[in-house]
């Protein structure tokens, strides 16, 4: 890997360098063309690096890493391929052009300076929602702060977001700051769901909450914050069936900071110009089995494309873009046609949203429920006939599922293409 | 007392008895009229001190107590020191908002010495930074009012003012839409209100079709509408921060973290001013003090109006919604209550590209209460009806802010009657902002008459320099501009706020700015680091780190608005080590 500042033109360039951009990048570069790596922080590894706790590359590496390490597995891998990192480098706009795109970027050395990139993948991952997406109330006192921002703190700042918290919404990153925080000696008074459900993973709930005796507290949430300064605590309520708030259940928690983990949102922001298709359910681009958006030659893959519940998941997306980027390059064979797959029964969405003919081999598909079920069975089918089923068990909205399928089995002329996830009756 | 005060004071008790507030007294207070006793709730209190405004009195003062309300008292800086003891400065300006800052930059043509005392950690701290940012077009207030003369006037003026302090000004012009076709009646009234106050710009009436084409996204229940073109918008904290920067710029100082705590008079003078910093001498004091100002009159024996807070709560959508939008809209209800003072809010445009929905407004006992609470935010998310492609998951964030209201509902603008050396720029509110420069040409020179007459010898500066330069939005250079200035100072190429693409050397500018940024709200209202759709969630930790090198101080120590209001508690490992010496 070098760091080469005058180029002006490869191959593929990959927007992001954590899990997802380094994994597209090793694998486009292994398909033989030349690659870009264009990162905005001075480092690789996105937010792997704050993330020290293990878990990471069970799938992948088949071993329980910590995120530094994932991260600096994949880090090698860039360095020992023929890959031009540019760190500290901000994207500020992309033009698509007849064959090829022209990519602004702004950075410390070079200014504002263009490169063209025959495809682009982009991996700029996700961010948290905040306080206000969620319409949190109250006085607006230093020491509410997202699960992220508290982790970055901690992990890389080394200082302290607060003493007593509690913790705003379930997911992973909320469950692992709990337990962060409680292992620095922090007080973590309980977790507040809206929902009904945890939306992290049942291993953050039984590793993060359960092992350190940290209260879960389901549909209640966060009505009011105090504090003009910084905050003196929330007032914590029930909610009913409609996530209204039931106002003679409110009880005043005295507390000095406020963590929220209520929700991960792919960032695509500068994909707006370029009029991208965006799954409303994803936040995502739709893309086809190659994970290709709407707009020819720009690939995504990773948290920009859904949020994963897994780093390894993320990778392999990765991989899929950074792999079908450099096709596209070196092939530039016209698709033939595009069909897009329905979706029925609990479905809440599927990746990828198209197929996009000609089809060849497995591809992988995500899927997540809509809701809760025990059993359920994933329908592949075009038209009435079906051409794979799986059944599966213990299904949550907040699990992802993969399953690989053989889309060559689809015919172009065919009816339209479905993924059901059929709830299925269970005789106690 | 005039026998037509005791008419009118008569007159009051009267309504007030209709109204079933019987628990309230009236009485003269030298030629204000007072009420006092007590009511059952805030509302009554509210309502009896509408029904004692438009009596003929000089102010209204409504000392009406409600039980199991007590009045907040107001909020004070940490700060305790002797570093302002025995300073003198000819005009000591109590109130770092747009209207003391902008008398400040007045008086800077001066060659006086000049000091604006702000209480809080920055300035523009409260209602200066907390509404629309709308240059009113001089339509909404009443033809003979102060606040109709002086919005006029300081309309036209922000032209050249934005040119000279280097903030931007925009004209999107705003559209009173018609909710029903029986507005169309009131066309004539409209036009007779323009003329009458002085309406800049081709302002006209537009036929439904007519807004739909200027305005594509309107509503479809508007039924035509009338446009005054000469409605504008700014970003009301940096046109406070450019007007006190370029006073600095020509000798004024700026103490912030500075309370007044009370006056010393003498002879019917302010004699010293006494703050938690030490007691100032002074020529001259300006009360520019907001929601407080009828207390500072009170320290000088001069209370003859009370302010009473009413609470507006906007809300700001994403920049990514800048299209779908062109002009400032409203659809006002003529049919509103008759206490409601707001203009019934709208949508209002941001100079950065967002777009903003407000305000409400609401009665409050705290005037420092800045919390925002569902009900209100609800009522404020009904004008997303205006536009049919904005919906409620493009708010990036919402804020309240206190509206200094007088009963009367007018700006009181004057020298004290009791005080030589007091001028009062009391109850400004909306439209305050759009009225703060033609307010401040007119108390310079009543500041000029005042220390002229006592004897100091007032004269032009000749070296006044109008022009302030702000910290560049490096983003919006070209890019051979923006390549120049990075190859220059690298720091302008590394970006810190992906958001708002801001750099790590426009913090850096901020910090080091003529009125620095002390905080980090401080920075964000300046340069916008944290003031995008992730709301700091990425670069809070950096910008952190950024001000703590370059201030030299503790990570611990960066705020978010001063005081006591501390980003972070202490370092990791701390409370360990603290365990293990026990």
């Amino acid at each position: 890997m070098k760091q080469q500042y005058d180029k002006h033109r490869y191959d593929v360039v990959v927007i992001g360098s954590g899990p997802a951009g380094m994994a597209a990048a090793v694998s486009a570069a292994d398909s033989g063309v030349s690659v870009c790596l264009a990162e905005r922080e001075e480092r690789m590894g996105g937010i792997l690096k704050q993330c020290i706790h293990d878990g990471f590359g069970l799938i992948r590496f088949k071993e329980k890493l910590t995120g530094p390490e994932y991260a600096w597995r994949y880090e090698q891998m860039v360095r020992k391929r023929d890959i031009d990192f540019m760190g500290l480098t901000f994207l500020t706009g992309i033009e698509k052009r007849e064959n090829d795109f022209k990519i602004a970027f702004v950075n410390p050395e070079r200014g504002v300076f263009e490169i063209e990139a025959g495809s682009l993948v982009m991996a700029m991952g996700c961010r948290e929602r905040s306080g206000r997406q969620i319409f949190l109330h109250g006085e607006r006192p230093a020491g509410i702060f997202t699960a992220g921002q508290a982790q970055d703190f901690i992990n890389l700042k080394g200082f302290m977001p607060g003493r007593r918290c509690v913790i705003l919404g379930s997911g992973d990153i909320g469950l692992i700051m709990s337990r962060r925080l409680t292992l620095e000696g922090a007080e973590v008074l309980g977790v507040y769901e809206i929902g009904s459900a945890p939306s992290g993973l049942t291993r953050n709930i039984v590793q993060c909450l359960e092992d350190y005796n940290i209260p879960l507290h389901l549909e209640t949430t966060v009505t009011e914050v105090h504090g003009k300064e910084r905050v003196e605590g929330v007032t914590v309520c029930r909610v009913d069936e409609n996530k209204k708030p039931i106002m003679e259940t409110a009880l005043f928690l005295a507390c000095d900071s406020l963590i929220l983990s209520v929700g991960l949102i792919p960032e695509n922001d500068i994909l707006a110009p370029l009029d991208v298709d965006i799954d409303s359910v994803t936040k995502g681009p739709s893309v086809n089995q190659r994970q290709e958006t709407s707009v020819p030659g720009m690939f995504s893959c990773g948290n920009a494309l859904h949020v994963s519940d897994l780093v390894d998941y993320v990778s392999e997306s990765g991989h899929v873009a950074g792999k079908m980027a450099a096709a596209r390059v070196l092939k530039r064979e016209a698709d033939s046609g595009q069909m897009v797959i329905k979706k029925a029964g609990i479905l809440q969405y599927a990746v990828p949203q198209n197929i996009s003919f000609p089809v060849n081999g497995q591809v992988p598909v995500f899927f997540r429920p809509s809701e809760a079920s025990d059993h359920a069975e994933f329908i592949f089918r075009q038209g009435e006939r079906v051409i794979h089923k799986k059944k599966l068990s213990w299904l949550k909205p907040s699990e992802m599922h993969r399953l690989e399928l053989d889309l060559s089995k689809v015919r172009q002329d065919g009816p339209a293409v479905t993924f059901e996830l059929k709830p299925e009756a269970v005789n106690e | 007392m005039s026998q037509r005060a005791e008419r009118e004071l008569k007159r009051v008790r009267r309504k007030l008895k209709k109204k079933n507030l019987k628990a309230v007294n009236v009485e003269a207070a030298g030629k204000s009229i007072r009420l006092s006793g007590s009511a059952g709730n805030w509302d009554e209190r509210v309502r009896a001190g509408y029904i004692a405004a438009g009596h003929g009195f000089k102010g209204v003062i409504n000392d009406i107590t409600v039980d199991g309300i007590t009045e907040p008292e107001m909020s004070l800086p940490l700060v305790s020191d002797e570093m302002l003891d025995g300073r003198e400065f000819d005009a000591v300006i109590v109130g770092g908002g747009v209207v003391g800052c902008a008398i400040a930059r007045e008086l800077s043509k001066m060659n006086i010495s000049i000091v604006i005392l702000e209480k809080e950690a920055d300035l523009a701290m409260q209602a200066s930074g907390r509404n629309d940012g709308m240059i009113h077009p001089g339509f909404a207030a009443s033809p003979g009012t102060k606040k109709a003369h002086y919005n006029i006037r300081g309309n036209r003026m922000y032209t050249e003012l934005s040119k000279q302090l280097d903030f931007e000004l925009k004209r999107p012009g705003s559209i009173i839409l018609f909710k029903t076709a029986w507005y169309k009646l009131l066309l004539p009234i409209f036009k007779a209100r323009c003329r009458k106050n002085g309406v800049e710009g081709s302002w006209r009436s537009l036929s439904a079709k007519e807004v739909r084409r200027v305005e594509p996204n309107v509503s479809p229940s508007q039924k035509g509408g009338f446009i005054l073109p000469s409605a504008g918008i700014v970003s009301p904290y940096r046109v406070t921060i450019a007007l006190a920067e370029n006073a600095v710029e020509n000798g004024a100082e700026v103490f912030l973290n500075t309370v007044v705590r009370d006056l010393e008079s003498a002879d019917g003078k302010i004699t010293g001013v006494v703050t938690n910093r030490g007691t100032l001498r002074c020529g001259l004091v300006i009360n520019a003090a907001g929601v407080w100002a009828d207390k500072l009159a009170e320290m000088a024996g001069d209370r003859f109006f009370s302010i009473h807070g009413r609470k507006g709560t906007d809300a700001i959508l994403d920049r990514s919604c800048a299209p779908l939008q062109r002009h400032i809209v409203g659809m006002p209800s003529l049919l509103g209550t008759k206490n409601s003072h707001s203009k019934g809010g709208g949508i209002v445009l941001c100079v950065e590209g967002n777009i903003l929905l407000g305000p409400t407004a609401e009665e409050v006992p705290d005037r420092e209460d800045y919390s925002t609470e569902p009900e209100s935010f609800n009522n404020l998310l009904k004008q997303l009806y205006l536009n049919t492609r904005l919906n409620s998951s493009m708010i990036i964030n919402y804020y309240s802010g206190v509206r200094a209201a007088s009963w009367d509902e007018d700006f009181i603008i004057e020298p004290s009657e009791k005080v030589s050396n007091l001028i009062h720029v009391a109850a400004i509110q909306s439209p305050g902002l759009a009225s703060a420069p033609a307010i401040a040409e007119d108390v310079a020179q009543m500041a000029v008459r005042a220390l002229t007459s006592a004897g100091v010898r007032v004269l032009p500066r000749a070296d006044f320099n109008p022009i302030r330069r702000g910290i560049p939005a490096v983003k919006d250079l070209t890019a051979e501009a923006r390549t120049a200035l990075i190859k220059e100072d690298p720091a302008y190429g590394e970006i810190l706020c992906r958001c708002e693409e801001v750099s790590r050397g426009e913090i850096r500018d901020a910090l080091l700015s003529k009125v620095p940024a002390t905080t980090i709200d401080g920075v964000k209202r300046r340069v916008r680091a944290g003031a995008g759709r992730c709301h700091g969630g990425f670069c809070l930790p950096r910008v952190i780190q950024a001000m703590a090198s370059e201030l030299g101080v503790q990570v611990t120590d960066i705020t978010k608005k001063g005081g006591d209001s501390a980003i972070l508690i202490g370092e990791t490992k701390e409370e360990a080590a603290r365990e293990a010496a026990v």
